[in-house]
Parts: structure tokens; sequence; C-alpha cells
């Protein structure tokens, strides 16, 4: 008897042994890594993919808050910004498969910046203190960026924003303007006339001070106004249908995702957070990256960026078929405007 | 004291509550314990195994007088302890060992149709990370056997089958509420199914 059980562990303690000790070899010219960067008492999931033999790295920094990672790996992210240079795909605190062990007043987004700098470090250690960096946010990635350069942008080759706020805090009223602009719009061509005259009232009942409920009416409402105005204007479908689904625990990463965001929300992420003063300040050559139809983020946000980023270099690309997210519905513009400007600058 | 001091004190004591009772019923610990192994996880994301023992602390058997003949009902105390390891294969940063130690309440009727009731306030999780490097003001240094400790209390509802007189002497299936904590800045609520089977090493008599 006392065989049979010592054979039925010998049989998992090989099975567990054989999972635990793969180990893969480096190809420079084809990163695959996983690495973790434990900050403050989180442990930060980087995954690492792509071409390393010029050792230039694109931090991509999701949306959210509480977005993850790997979400973004797909189309000509993975197949062509992959081949040009490695993509840093990062799960930020609390977000995607990050784990740890802080309490609520630990978080910020002063904190969230830190560790987007902590990870820098870890890869200039990991990779060599030669390695170059820059750093792409999309949505709310686009204010984490800012506050991240504003910290330090001394290892950053270029900032690359796509449909991000700088100005969290100017949402609420942009929501308001951009809304009645487009519904007043929309209903003088004649598209959805109903659906625009109810988005008009939902503006027109909403306060004019900013408050929560109201703010994720409106954010809500904005994700519904794509998909009409993506029929209505012919704009190109965001393709995202790939097998990403198994990458994440879904429950998990909702939990997640409610938590961080009721943090930030609850410190003041809408009321308090803006870096458009302190976008001068922000002088590393720059990519804005927009799509024309972003209700979630609106265009005015794009053309404040360019005018305030300090830099000498910059441009500022408007995607004429696409909403929030360009790297999905036009990925083609979307890899050759970011490669041009990685290899320009790098 | 910390989470990680605080889970192996509470393994300590549930080993030796458990040694203990092996001391004083030596002749019947293998009569009164079952084994199991199945399959642990969601399925959809992590998927892994579980193995552990029940031992029967407290048995009760219900005869009822009924029109179509004898009603037997057995209820069952056991000391539940288990261990569960399961991965997302997609990618290397949701992977763990998870322990539950607790009481099982179990109904089991003629038929030997089983349900049961599982609370496990000593758990412990242990996540496995991937390569992991700690930054401390400007300076990096890599983690030794990288991973944190959460404690993982659960509770779980299950539905078996019964075997009598036979080594593989049941199978169960249990949907499992396990709460990590401290995880992050509060804590998360995981669910996992357990398929599997029991058996036994009873002497024969």
């Amino acid at each position: 008897m006392s065989q049979k059980i010592l054979k039925i562990f010998s049989i998992l303690l090989v099975v567990f042994t054989l999972f635990s000790c793969t180990k893969e070899s480096i190809d420079l010219n084809n990163l695959n890594e996983t690495i973790i960067i434990r900050h403050k008492n989180a442990d930060m999931p980087a995954y690492v993919h792509g071409n390393a033999s010029e050792k230039v790295f694109l931090i991509l920094l999701h949306g959210g808050p509480g977005g993850t990672g790997l979400q973004y790996r797909l189309n000509t992210i993975k197949n062509q910004l992959e081949e040009n240079n490695v993509v840093v795909y990062f799960d930020q605190r609390g977000s995607g498969n990050s784990q740890g062990n802080y309490s609520e007043s630990d978080v910020s987004v002063d904190l969230m910046a830190e560790d987007v700098l902590a990870l820098t470090k870890v890869l200039k250690a990991k990779y060599g203190s030669e390695s170059r960096f820059f750093l792409m946010g999309h949505s709310w990635g686009g204010t984490l960026g800012p506050a991240t350069l504003l910290k330090d942008q001394s290892d950053f080759m270029g900032w690359i924003n796509v449909d991000g706020s700088h100005d969290p805090k100017g949402v609420y009223d942009r929501y308001r303007n951009n809304f009645t602009n487009v519904a007043n719009e929309q209903i003088a061509l004649e598209n959805s006339v109903s659906y625009w005259n109810n988005v008009l009232s939902l503006v027109q009942n909403v306060s004019s001070d900013y408050n929560d409920d109201d703010f994720f009416k409106m954010n809500r409402e904005s994700n519904k106004a794509h998909e009409i105005l993506t029929q209505d204007l012919g704009l190109n479908q965001e393709n995202t249908d790939v097998d990403n689904g198994f990458t994440y625990n879904f429950f998990t990463i909702s939990w997640n995702t409610t938590k961080i965001q009721s943090i930030l929300i609850e410190k003041g992420l809408f009321k308090d957070v803006s870096y458009t003063n302190q976008l001068s300040n922000i002088t590393i050559p720059s990519l804005i990256l927009w799509g024309k139809h972003d209700m979630n983020v609106p265009l005015s946000y794009a053309y404040e960026a360019y005018n305030n980023l300090g830099s000498n270099d910059k441009e500022l690309v408007i995607f004429e078929k696409s909403t929030h997210s360009p790297m999905f519905s036009e990925p083609n513009l979307f890899a050759n405007k970011v490669i041009d400007f990685i290899n320009q600058h790098k | 004291m910390s989470i990680k001091q605080y889970g192996v004190i509470l393994l300590l004591i549930a080993s030796v509550n458990l040694k203990a009772q092996t001391q004083t019923n030596n002749s019947s610990f293998l009569d009164r314990t079952e084994f199991k192994v199945g399959y642990f996880g969601n399925l959809l994301w992590d998927n892994g195994l579980n193995f552990g023992a029940e031992y029967l602390w407290k048995e009760k058997i219900k005869i009822k007088e009924r029109k179509r003949g004898e009603k037997t009902i057995t209820h069952q105390l056991l000391f539940n302890g288990s261990m569960g390891y399961s991965t997302n294969f997609s990618n290397k940063t949701d992977n763990g060992l998870s322990t539950y130690l607790g009481l099982i309440y179990r109904r089991t009727n003629l038929k030997g149709r089983q349900l049961s009731l599982e609370i496990n306030p000593l758990g412990y999780y242990r996540s496995f990370l991937p390569e992991t490097y700690e930054v401390k003001g400007g300076n990096v240094s890599k983690v030794r056997f990288p991973g944190r400790s959460y404690y993982a209390p659960s509770i779980a509802i299950g539905f078996g089958k019964f075997r009598k007189a036979k080594k593989r002497s049941g199978s169960y299936f249990n949907l499992r509420y396990t709460i990590r904590t401290p995880y992050n800045a509060g804590a998360l609520p995981i669910l996992s199914l357990e398929y599997g089977y029991r058996f036994n090493f009873k002497t024969k008599k």
C-alpha cells in the first residue's frame, strides 16, 4: 500500500518538476519573455515580444484604468511592430495579472508612473544599459504616459499618444460639448436622428458639475455612439477577433478593473488630474495618433496635446476611419506611422 | 506577523491535529480516510490538478421507516485537507498552489448519492511567478523564488457518488469559492471547479 502512495507521489513530483524546469533560450531577434517588475509591493508582469537586435523597446501603456497589456498584442502591433522592435506589454498596478499587497492609500497616478520608470530600470538591467525606450499610451495610458515623462523623460527617445487623455479633469465638460456638437452634426445629416436626439436629452439632463454617475452615463454612451457612427459614416470596424479571450481570467481582470478604477476615481482622477499646463515640459519627439470620430477621448484633446507639447519634433496624425482605437480599425496606417517614428528617432 | 508566517503556523497546527488523531486511533486511520485526486480549475483559463484526503471524524446513520421500506441516510463530518495546482497555459503569470484545510459535511443517501458542504477556514495560496526583478530606489535585484503568499479561505458545495466496498470509493464534483487576501489593494474572489475520484486503502475485514 505504501508503495502505491510512493508511486503516486513520485509521478506527481516528476510532472511538477517537468513543468517547473522548462528554460527557454533567448533569441534576441525574436524575444518572447515574461518578466515581473516588483515595485512598492506590487508584482507587475511585462510581456516582452519582438525583435531586440537593436535593443529598441516600445513600452505600451494600456487603457482603463484596469485594462491589460496583452489585449494589444494583435493585428499589426504583433505582426509588424514586433518585427521592427521589441514591444513591452505591461500589466499596470492593479490591472491584468498584476498582484501584490498594498493599501488603497498607496495607489495614485504618481505611483503608477513610478512603476513605469521601474520597468525601464529592469529592462536596462536585464537587456543592457544601451537599451532605448519609446513610450506609447492609449486612452488612460495617455494620462499615465505624461505623468511618467514629467517625472523623468531622460530614458525615452519618443512619446506616442494614441487617443489618450492628458487632462482627465476636463473629460466631463468635453463629453458634454462633444456630444452636443456631434449630435447636431449627425441630425443635420439625417443620420440616426432619434438616437442623437436621445443623446442631446442625455447631455441636457446631466449635471453641469462633475459627478460620477453622469460621467459614467456619458462614458458608456460614447461606446454606443461609436457603433452608430461606424455604421452611419462607414467607418472601419475594430478588428479584435483573435483568440485573446483565454489569455486572462475574465473574472479576475473584471474584478481588478473595477477595483483600480474605483480607487483612482475616488482619489479624484476625473476631478483633479490634469497635465495640460505641464505638457510643455515634455520635450522628447512626440507622435499623436487620433481617431477622428473618437467620442471617448474627443479629438479636441489631440489638438491640445499637439499645441502644448514642448517637443520641437512632433506630429499629429488623424485617422479618418477610426473612433477610439485606430490600432484596431486602421492597423496598417497605424503600424506605418509608429514604425516610421521609431526608426526616425531611435 | 506576516501572512506567510500566519499560514505556516496554521498548517502546522492542522497537521499536528491530524497526527494526534492518528496516534489515538492508529489502527483505523486508513479505514477512516479517503484520498482524492482530480481536475482543478475553471476550464476556460486556469487548469490543474488537485489531490487531498478526507478523514472521517463523526458519522451518524439515520434509518427511517417508509412505506416502501427503510430509508438510510448517512451524515458525516470529515476533516478535509487538499492541495491543488493550477495554471493558465496562455501566460506565465497565473500559476499557483492552493491549500485547503477544514471540515466537510456530507449527506449520503441509500443510492450512494452525496451532497457535500465544505468550509475551509485555513486556506493558503502561493503564486509562482516567472523571472522577477525588484526595484528599490535606483537598485534592481533579481528575486529568488518569486511569488506571493495569500490567506485563502474557501467554501464549496459538491455532489458525488459513493461506491460501497470499492477501492475507488466515489466521485465528486465541487464548486468552490475562494477569497485571496490581501490581494492588491483588497481581496480577489476566485471561482473554481473540482472533478475527481476518491479512493481508499481500507483493510478488508
